[in-house]
């Protein structure tokens, strides 16, 4: 009854790397946000370091690289809504005449 | 396959028709569960894009009176947090009932350095006056930096997404240490660690939100 | 996965050595799911999915007949143009409680959790959902949703209108909106864990055979419903949430005063109620899949088209949420959007009721009662849908929206739609949850009654909204009066048709006739156990070789299993030696 696979056993050496490489990503982060990039670039290069820390975090820390892929699938799923949610309330918010419908 | 398989361990549910089915669907309904995690938070997400859209000098202006330092210290703090909690999947895995009680008390130690971070940040700034709704009276100078109309709008943003993230940390640090007892008295071993496993994935979406909050609300220059 | 030969005879086998042998269920059960488990504390605290789905089914009928009598009160109300015996602020109260009972306590869980959670396993020839213990949680999350709710009634209530508008509900001074805001706040996990738990047991727990294209539809349309209700559920939370913020501590994200936006308050509201409206239809169509192939005696016509369908309505029915926006001030740029959008989400639903129709074509139709409900559906769903679609279009709906036309026709697909689903699907598995037949002329003349009194009651809604009598007001000008008194006859042979159902249904179960297994000789996989079934559904492991709706097969291929391995496990053994003897005496 001991078969594991399936059940992927990671490396405390796997883990670490991961680990420091987040913290190298946390340090660059900070960094580049004191050093005030021009206005849309911050965001941008900010959201571009957050985005590679969660993939760093979802594939190895919750073990997604090497899962069945439906788990990615679902992961995949909900940000798709959320970015649907997002951008069709857009829709709306950047277009409207006046921000507030005034009374 | 469908037979029930020659031993029936104490761990597997009836229901299920050998320990993998059940470890399988514990860590699908577990996902299932992320996703509708996400979209709760996605909700709050969407309030701050929406505000930021509209008033973006209000936010760069609001972010100032965020400590870059301390949001960023939380940061590696849950980092370590979301490796010490692999780490005791990993130990569990690998039938280390020691190494799994460690890491798992790291895990909790660490959460609790957070949530005592973000305690004295909130009593700074309610010290300033800087209070959510109702509450919003901000001190003279800091009236006089935060000059923006719509300031207490921010900061009731800033207030519930740091507000609800830190209540699913609280709900976090109560799984750990039921595991943590479970460990003790040796309910895991490599045959059966479901709970450590789905409650790693619950603490490992908590760091990946604040993944997200730290530069979009500290990190505003 | 053990395949099993085409033989249909008694022993098939496998190359894994395993028998696969006929199990023909008993007529008359001696232990059933009812009689295993005995006493109020067992059913409080079972983690069987059938008892818990049968206890949804009582507080959903308990809600609904509540919500109805509330119904019957505005009604009455509204015989006369001025009050006629209730105030106006009473009269806000009532529908505003009217409504969000029925959304959120009868409608969203009812096909679900009610006949979801008994139905589910067994079609997929599980012993149970994936996580039981989650799913009597969810039942009590219901209930204590309930409870917090009415306890904002003790609280001065609230009188927003279910929909809780801001700046109006955030700035009521109001405990009662709190305590409501909390209580659906709760309800929404229970309808998430409900969703969780399909969506594993779908993908993980179905029995060796069932590959997914041979699922039945109604298992499709769980699937869809689940999807939604973990996407969507969730925002509503952040929204009421928000709300409740709101209304402590004045957050001022929703109130222009404060600065904020009411719009934006809408946006999520809708985000969660449009797709909370394919919450409640959708688990409707795939009874009606069921229903029309069992009384049709003929395989459903387009698996595939019917099966995409539910998903299609799942993804586009969360890009329409601003149709409920028109007026409400958003940009013109969204509006033109949502507006596109909506006529979009009609084509799977229409794609839904052409194959419906077709499957009927040269079926031997049987007109049972449950089959008179699916045509009762199919006309008026068919009316709300196209009245739904009517509304989509912008020009109309500046005219038309918060007016009675809006009312009838959520009424005609909600009630037209999903509750006449339930009462399809209610009918046509009574015998396997119960093992009792009901009355069956009696169920056909509460179905007159119901199909009759519906009609008057909203038919001249949608005259009178179009004529532009306001939704939600207490007082009317005198032209409409002819049009307020023929909606509240048909309200009251509205309520005699649902007295007449409780009335048989109750009378079944001490003196019904015993149901056999398969009355309607489905070829569904849930009538091949006994009715009532056993404890864990069937005494063996089902094998499936043919598809749910494969009428031209003869039945005793639809009763393969497996047998238990005898004395592998001692908690098993009396199963094993019991399914043994079963399968000896069969040969």
């Amino acid at each position: 009854m001991s078969e594991h696979h399936g059940h992927h056993v990671a490396s405390a050496k796997q883990l670490w790397t991961v680990g420091i490489a987040l913290l190298i990503l946390t340090f660059l982060t900070v960094f580049l946000a004191s050093i005030g990039l021009p206005s849309p670039l911050d965001l941008v290069t900010a959201m571009t370091i957050a985005l590679t820390k969660a993939f760093l975090v979802a594939a190895f820390f919750m073990g997604l690289y090497w899962d069945t892929k439906f788990n990615s699938m679902l992961l995949i799923g909900a940000l798709a809504f959320f970015i649907l949610m997002v951008s069709i309330t857009l829709l709306d918010t950047l277009y409207r005449d006046d921000i507030v419908p005034s009374f | 396959m469908a037979n029930h398989s020659a031993t029936h361990p104490k761990h597997v549910q009836h229901h299920f028709v050998d320990s993998n089915q059940q470890f399988e669907s514990a860590k699908l309904g577990m996902w299932v569960f992320l996703v509708n995690e996400i979209l709760f938070f996605g909700g709050l997400f969407c309030a701050y894009i929406v505000f930021r859209a509209w008033y973006p000098e209000l936010f760069t202006q609001a972010a100032l009176e965020l400590n870059t330092f301390w949001g960023a210290v939380n940061t590696v703090v849950l980092i370590g947090s979301s490796l010490t909690v692999a780490m005791a999947i990993r130990s569990a895995q690998n039938n280390q009932k020691r190494g799994l009680e460690i890491n798992l008390l790291i895990t909790i130690f660490l959460a609790c350095v957070f949530l005592v971070i973000k305690y004295f940040e909130y009593e700074h700034k309610l010290h300033l006056g800087i209070a959510p709704g109702s509450f919003w009276n901000p001190t003279e100078e800091i009236a006089a930096v935060l000059d923006h109309p719509k300031a207490n709008i921010f900061f009731g943003i800033y207030y519930m997404m740091t507000g609800v993230h830190g209540l699913h940390v609280i709900v976090g640090i109560g799984l750990m240490v039921w595991l943590y007892l479970r460990a003790r008295k040796g309910h895991f071993n490599s045959e059966y660690y479901t709970p450590v496993e789905i409650t790693g994935l619950y603490w490992h979406l908590v760091d990946l939100i604040w993944i997200f909050l730290f530069p979009l609300l500290y990190l505003i220059e | 996965m053990a395949s099993a030969s085409t033989s249909a005879t008694n022993a098939a086998s496998t190359p894994t050595k395993l028998k696969v042998k006929r199990f023909a269920p008993a007529e008359t059960p001696t232990n059933t799911y009812l009689t295993d488990e005995k006493g109020v504390w067992a059913w409080l605290t079972t983690v069987d999915h059938k008892k818990i789905g049968l206890m949804y089914l009582g507080a959903v009928a308990f809600f609904f007949a509540l919500a109805g009598f509330l119904a019957i009160a505005l009604r009455t109300e509204l015989w006369t143009p001025a009050k006629t015996f209730i105030e106006a602020d009473t009269y806000n109260q009532l529908f505003t409680l009217h409504g969000a009972m029925m959304v959120f306590f009868v409608l969203v869980p009812s096909i679900p959790a009610a006949l979801g959670n008994f139905i589910l396993p067994m079609q997929l020839g599980a012993k149970d959902v994936a996580f039981p213990r989650l799913n009597l949680a969810s039942f009590y999350i219901y209930v204590f949703g309930a409870i917090f709710t009415f306890l904002s009634l003790a609280n001065n209530g609230f009188d927003t209108g279910w929909t809780f508008y801001t700046p109006y509900s955030s700035d009521s001074n109001s405990a009662g909106i709190i305590w409501v805001t909390l209580g659906v706040f709760i309800l929404g996990f229970s309808s998430i864990l409900t969703g969780t738990n399909f969506i594993t047991t779908i993908h993980k727990l179905r029995a060796p055979g069932i590959s997914w294209d041979r699922l039945p539809l109604n298992i499709w349309a769980l699937y869809a419903t689940s999807i939604i209700q973990v996407l969507a559920t969730p925002v509503l939370a952040i929204t009421i949430l928000l709300l409740a913020m709101e209304n402590i501590m004045d957050i001022g994200i929703f109130d222009p005063a404060l600065g904020g936006d009411p719009v934006l308050y809408q946006h999520f509201f809708w985000f969660y109620s449009h797709p909370a409206v394919y919450i409640m239809i959708v688990p409707g169509f795939g009874i009606i899949s069921e229903v029309i192939t069992t009384f049709s005696k003929k395989t459903i016509f387009g698996y595939w088209a019917i099966a995409l369908s539910s998903l299609a309505i799942a993804f586009i029915g969360f890009l329409v949420w601003g149709h409920h926006m028109f007026t409400s001030g958003q940009s013109a740029v969204a509006t033109t959007i949502f507006s596109f959008l909506t006529f979009l989400v009609g084509i799977p639903t229409g794609i839904k009721i052409f194959n419906w129709v077709a499957t009927l074509y040269k079926g031997s139709i049987s007109m049972k009662t449950p089959m008179l409900y699916v045509f009762i559906f199919i006309f008026l769903f068919s009316i709300g849908g196209f009245t739904g679609i009517m509304l989509g279009a912008l020009s109309v709906d500046i005219h038309l929206h918060d007016t009675y036309y809006v009312v009838a026709h959520f009424h005609y697909v909600m009630m037209g739609g999903t509750l006449i689903a339930l009462l399809a699907g209610l009918h046509y598995w009574w015998p396997k949850m119960t093992g009792k037949m009901y009355n069956e002329p009696l169920a056909k003349i509460a179905a007159g009654f119901i199909f009759v009194g519906f009609n008057v009651t909203f038919l001249p809604q949608f005259i009178m909204g179009a004529q532009g009598m306001p939704r939600r007001y207490y007082n009317y000008i005198d032209q409409f009066t002819p049009f307020h008194q023929t909606s509240t006859i048909g309200s009251y042979i509205l309520a005699v048709g649902f007295l007449i159902i409780l009335g048989y249904l109750l009378h079944s179960l001490f003196k019904g006739k015993q149901a056999g297994p398969n009355p309607w000789n489905s070829r569904g996989l849930e009538w091949q156990s006994t009715s009532p079934p056993d404890f864990h559904n069937f005494a063996h492991t089902p094998v499936v070789i043919h598809g749910p709706y494969d009428y031209h097969q003869p039945m005793e291929e639809f009763q393969l299993g497996l047998a238990v391995e005898h004395g592998h496990d001692e908690a098993h053994a009396e199963e094993a030696t019991e399914a043994a003897s079963e399968a000896k005496t069969e040969a």
